[in-house]
Order: C-alpha cells, then structure tokens, then sequence
C-alpha cells in the first residue's frame, strides 16, 4: 500500500496546467481505461511498448517529471512484481537454464516479460491520469458516465474527506512520534504496539463514522435529501478532446492491423508470448 | 491483512479479460443488491455515511504496522465492517469506492481487476466474515466469533485469490494456494486481533453504531 499523505501532493501535480491537464475529465478517463483495455489484451509486446512510447510523450506534453513518475512507478512495481518474479520457474516450457531442482522455461521467460510490460503501461497510465486530473474531476467524471447515484454520490463525497483523514493520519502519526513511538523498533513488545494500532484504527473508524453522521446532519439543514443530485460543472468535451481520443483509437486500429499482418516480420515483439 | 510482497490487490494484466468481465457482473449483482440494502436500511443517510466510512477505511488500510517474517501488512477490515452493520452489503459499498480510488490513485490493483478485488476482499470478505461470526456468536461468544472471523475471511479472500490467478493461468495453483493461504494463515492472526480491538474500542465508546446492539432477536 502507498502512503496515502502522498496523495496530497498528485492533487498539486493535478491542479496543474498543460494540454494533457486541460482535457476534459470523461477523456482522460476513458483514455485511461482504453489504453489499459488493450494493454490487458495484448498478447504480443509490440503493442504495448508503442502505448507506452506515446505515454511518455504524453508525460512530457503534461509538464511532469520523467524522474518522480519512474519513482512511483517503480514503488507500485514490487505488488506485482512477486508474482512475475516467479512465472519463469513456474510455467511449463522448453528449459532453457537449470540448476538442481531449479530451472527456467522459454514459455515462463516469455509470460514473465509480458506481465511486466503490461504492468508497466498500465502504471504509466494511471501514474500520468492521477497526476493530470484532480479527485473531484474524477468522481464528477464518474458520474458524468452514468455511475449508478448511489455510488456516485458516495464516490464524490468519499474524495472530499479523504483529504481530512489524510490529515488526521498524518496529527496522529506526529503525536506517536512526538511520544517516541515506533511501530517497527523492537524496544516494545510486539502485543503491545499491535494492541495500539487496534487502538488507532478504531479511533479512526470511530471518527469516521462520526464525521458521517454530523457531515449528514449539515447536509440536511442544507435540504438535502433522498432525490439530491449532486451538482456538476457544466463543460463539454471539446474539439481537442474528441481528436485526442480519435487520435489514440486510430492508433490502436493501426497496430492492430500491423500485429494482424506483419506479426511475423516484427520478430520477438511480433510474437504470441501470452499463455492465457 | 496483508502486505505488500504478497497482496490481494490483483493488478491489470494478470487477469484475461473474458475473466475480468465475470467478476465484473459478479461485482454489478452484489452493487445491485447492496444499494438496495442501503436504501431499505440506512434511508438518506446512508450516503454521508458510507462515503466517510469509506475515507477513513482508506486511511486505515495505509496504516503499515510489522508483521511476523520481517515485512509489514495493513488491516483489510471487509469482515470488520460487515460485522459492524451485520451486512455484508455496507462492505461490498464501502470497498468498490476504495479500490477503485485505490486502483486509479496509487494503481494499486487494477481497474479490469476490479471486479475480482472486490470479490475477494469485500464480497468473499464480507460475506464470510459476517456469516462465521453469526455462527460463532451463540457457541464462543462475540469478539472470540469475530476474531475468528476476520481471520477466515482472510484466509478465505486469499484462497479466492489464489484460485483466480490459477484460473487466470497467472500462478498454478500448486504453488500459489499453499503459499497465499499459508502467508494469510499467519498474518490473519492479525487482522483477527485488530478486529477485535477495533469492535472493542467501538462497543465501549459508541455501542449504538454496532448492529449487533440495535438487532432484534435472531438477528445476531
């Protein structure tokens, strides 16, 4: 799990202005969705490395650090990064290298590099969505799409709070600090600092929980009710917009087409490494 | 709990996507139903306070605390909240915001993956946690119930897990049932022992907000 304070700083990274920043919100997000739907699908790795080709010039048009977006993405990497490790062990294959009992299989090698490219691009393109577009344009996006209301709502209401608890994590983990408390030393028995964090997670959900009912309350004295909708910024997708999303289904369309008929001419990245 | 090395956060392209669309109409069902629960049982309340839970779980589950074999976990707390509202609905509700949020914030789990996610840690979670707790409440007594539980709905969530990726063809599962059910066997102990303190904590200081004290007879 990432460290949630950090999401503080995406909605600075977010706020700022490019063209990448000024698409609209239902764009991005179902540019985001597109490149990681094809992604998923791709067997070959020609695909994939052509998105995310363009999703590093997408990062450069979109002002943001090659240096901090290889930070996070190599953060994210070891969640998936486990399984991967392992597939060239595990797969059936031709044995290409073996030592003892250990061995490893062209077909698990193969598999291996596929999942981590595909893991790649798909982290690109959330790395390069989150940095480009505020929580509250997503949750608005969400329920510009037609989001199910109730979800929606609880969707666009959960953003606005979380920068609250993030805040509430970050006074609580001063003031353990400031009592020198460690939960990883080993200078407390280790009952005792679970018996805290028990402590600390349920004051939080107990907060939570009571955040809620007085966040009701408010919205009651409000008017708020059963038929409230919640209210949404007027803004249509532009002309830019429609051509940046045209733009990258055309290019998809093309490399579909080359993988279709030249498959064979684009060697190791033209072939079939899935085994699904 | 779990932790980072072996997590129940399945990202995208682990999953074949003619797998991904199962789990997502599984995951559409269980929406269907849960929003219906919420509508009948939590009125117009239901949203504020579903919507906040669901921030502050988000920040419980980045709260790293040491476990066992030199790595750290976080709380998963699909049990404890369906234990909380004697539904596993809330559950299913609170976790599909999370993990999509989760999903397109941190990219941790994916956004095809969503599906199988939520049915691990709030559908399987949920539902599990709840039920085994209503079993064991009248045999064992409420917090030794929970605390089992959470740790079969951990256990359980993993197990699911496992035998999504085996399906998915990602991890045969020979190897990824024993070591994900084995690792979730031990690091459950843990998310029992902080369920409990967390149920605790809460019947001491707000016992209205546990279901468990508003049932009617039969219910818990």
């Amino acid at each position: 799990m990432v460290d949630i304070t950090q999401i503080m700083r995406f909605d600075d990274l977010a706020s700022k202005d490019s063209l990448i920043h000024n698409l609209e919100g239902r764009i991005k997000l179902i540019f985001t969705i597109f490149v990681i739907l094809v992604c998923v699908m791709s067997k070959e790795l020609f695909i994939p490395i052509v998105l995310e080709t363009i999703l590093l010039i997408i990062l450069k048009i979109a002002d943001l650090s090659y240096w901090d977006s290889a930070k996070r993405l190599l953060m994210l990497l070891p969640f998936g990064g486990a399984i991967i490790i392992f597939q060239p062990f595990i797969q059936p294959g031709n044995i290409i290298w073996s030592y003892s009992w250990l061995h490893i299989t062209d077909g698990g090698l193969n598999w291996a590099i596929l999942l981590l490219v595909r893991m790649i691009v798909c982290l690109t393109a959330i790395i390069i969505y989150s940095s480009t577009t505020p929580l509250q344009e997503m949750a608005s996006s969400f329920r510009k799409l037609k989001m199910p209301r109730d979800l929606a709502m609880i969707l666009s209401i959960m953003v606005r709070f979380l920068f609250l608890f993030v805040d509430e994590l970050a006074a609580i983990r001063k003031s353990q600090k400031s009592r020198n408390f460690n939960i990883h030393g080993n200078n407390t028995p280790y009952k005792w600092r679970v018996k805290q964090v028990g402590y600390t997670i349920g004051m939080m959900f107990l907060k939570a929980y009571e955040q809620g009912e007085r966040v009701h309350k408010s919205m009651v004295s409000r008017g708020f009710s059963d038929a409230s909708e919640m209210f949404d910024e007027k803004r249509s997708p532009e002309k830019s917009d429609y051509l940046f999303i045209i733009a990258i289904i055309i290019i998809v369309i093309i490399l579909e087409i080359i993988i279709f008929k030249y498959s064979g001419q684009l060697g190791y990245f033209g072939q079939n490494l899935s085994i699904n | 709990m779990e932790n980072g090395g072996i997590e129940l956060h399945i990202p995208d392209g682990f999953i074949p996507i003619t797998q991904c669309i199962i789990y997502y109409v599984i995951l559409i069902v269980a929406l269907y139903f849960s929003v219906k629960w919420a509508r009948s049982n939590l009125d117009e309340k239901r949203i504020p306070l579903l919507a906040v839970l669901a921030a502050g779980i988000f920040a419980i589950m980045s709260m790293n605390m040491p476990i066992p074999f030199g790595t750290s976990g976080h709380m998963v707390g699909g049990a404890l909240v369906a234990i909380v509202f004697l539904a596993p609905e809330a559950a299913v509700l609170v976790f599909t915001v999370v993990l999509l949020i989760q999903a397109l914030i941190f990219g941790d789990g994916g956004i095809t993956a969503l599906g199988a996610n939520v049915l691990n840690m709030a559908i399987i979670g949920g539902f599990v946690g709840l039920y085994t707790f209503k079993y064991l409440n009248g045999i064992i007594g409420k917090y030794p119930a929970a605390g089992i539980a959470a740790w079969l709905a951990t256990v359980l969530a993993a197990l699911a897990c496992a035998i999504e990726m085996a399906i998915a063809g990602t991890f045969p599962v020979n190897v990824g049932i024993p070591s994900m059910v084995l690792y979730h066997f031990f690091i459950g102990i843990i998310e029992a022992v902080l369920t409990v303190i967390v149920l605790m904590a809460l019947d001491k200081f707000r016992p209205d907000l546990l279901a468990w004290n508003n049932a009617t007879e039969g219910d818990a």
